[in-house]
């Protein structure tokens, strides 16, 4: 899977929990979840686990930390898939 | 089930909440009796079974040493007060200073001005930007977690804020108390369900002369889940456990 893929992939599960969906429009690696997206931040794990299961990988606690942006969403999926 | 730990505190935190502690420390034999003193007969507030309420915290802080975490539904914006004042007296809370629950007030709110820092400052309170800095937010999740860790009372709404229905729901408990949790190996977590019975839904004080009612409880903890899934679980099975507190709550009152 390459990395536009995950990111459309990343896009589709975020979609939901976006408060602020005008930033959906001109979304990109560099867009911050909570900040751009208004994605609520206790709702955060559940995008993460939405990720666990769309993508078959298992996610660390201390990973969610690291998730700020789409891109470093996206990086941590392309790094668990391998 | 495996223990992880939040992020590691440096010294100058664990200075900083040795110092806030001793701090409120030798402020608690005033400040307590006086929050006591203005809910009591400023608000005139009460708690049904107070009694009750303060014997069942004692037994199980004195039931063995470890660490204690307090969870709790959340309507108003005293309730961590209001809940602290119910589960022990002035002289306990002197005696077992340990048992006097840190807490963590939104920032924006508690410690908007000078005066509100000093007074949340003296109340073990570590104030949060909820949503904010993550970087910030796990600090002070770490320094609330180092405390517990180390045999401090803290107490955590687990919906992580004033319920917007007034009721608790499990599904919107937030996993961070799931993680606080699984970090601390042997925590016990005390389920508190208090509420006025003027309380509808959320509002910011409780109704002057209210009336509280509630109980309190262990909750029995366990998953088979990992990582976030069981940080996740945890903090819905303690939301859970709160639901059922408040069904017996409306129960009682019918």
């Amino acid at each position: 899977m390459d990395q536009t893929e995950i990111f459309e992939k990343v896009v589709k599960i975020l979609t939901p929990y976006v408060k602020n969906q005008k930033a959906l429009e001109g979304i990109s690696l560099a867009t911050h979840i909570l900040d751009d997206l208004k994605v609520n931040s206790a709702r955060l794990v559940d995008v993460v686990l939405e990720f666990e299961d769309a993508f078959d990988i298992e996610i660390d606690d201390d990973d969610v930390d690291k998730v700020e942006t789409v891109g470093n969403a996206v990086e941590l999926i392309e790094a668990k898939i391998g | 089930m495996a223990f992880r730990s939040i992020a590691p505190l440096s010294a100058g935190a664990r200075r900083r909440l040795v110092l806030q502690r001793e701090f409120s420390r030798l402020l608690s034999p005033l400040a307590v009796p006086l929050i006591g003193i203005a809910l009591r007969w400023v608000f005139g507030y009460r708690i049904e079974c107070l009694r009750d309420f303060r014997r069942e915290y004692r037994r199980i802080c004195l039931e063995r040493d470890g660490p204690v975490m307090i969870c709790a539904n959340h309507l108003t914006m005293i309730d961590s007060v209001v809940i602290a004042w119910a589960l022990g007296s002035p002289w306990w809370y002197f005696r077992h200073f340990r048992t006097l629950p840190w807490n963590i007030p939104e920032r924006s709110i508690f410690a908007a001005t000078p005066y509100m820092r000093f007074l949340i400052y003296a109340l073990k309170c570590l104030p949060v930007e909820r949503g904010g800095n993550r970087a910030e937010v796990n600090e002070v999740l770490a320094q609330l977690t180092h405390a517990v860790f180390n045999c401090e009372v803290a107490l955590i709404f687990p919906e992580a804020g004033r319920s917007r229905t007034g009721r608790v729901d499990p599904d919107t408990a937030a996993s961070g108390v799931g993680r606080i949790y699984r970090s601390i190996p042997d925590c016990r977590v005390v389920c508190v369900y208090l509420r006025g019975d003027h309380q509808d839904d959320y509002s910011d004080m409780p109704a002057r002369g209210e009336r509280f009612r509630g109980s309190v409880s262990v909750a029995e903890l366990k998953t088979d889940y990992r990582g976030l899934r069981a940080s996740r679980d945890i903090a819905r099975q303690i939301a859970q456990r709160l639901a059922e507190m408040e069904q017996e709550y409306f129960d009682d009152r019918e």
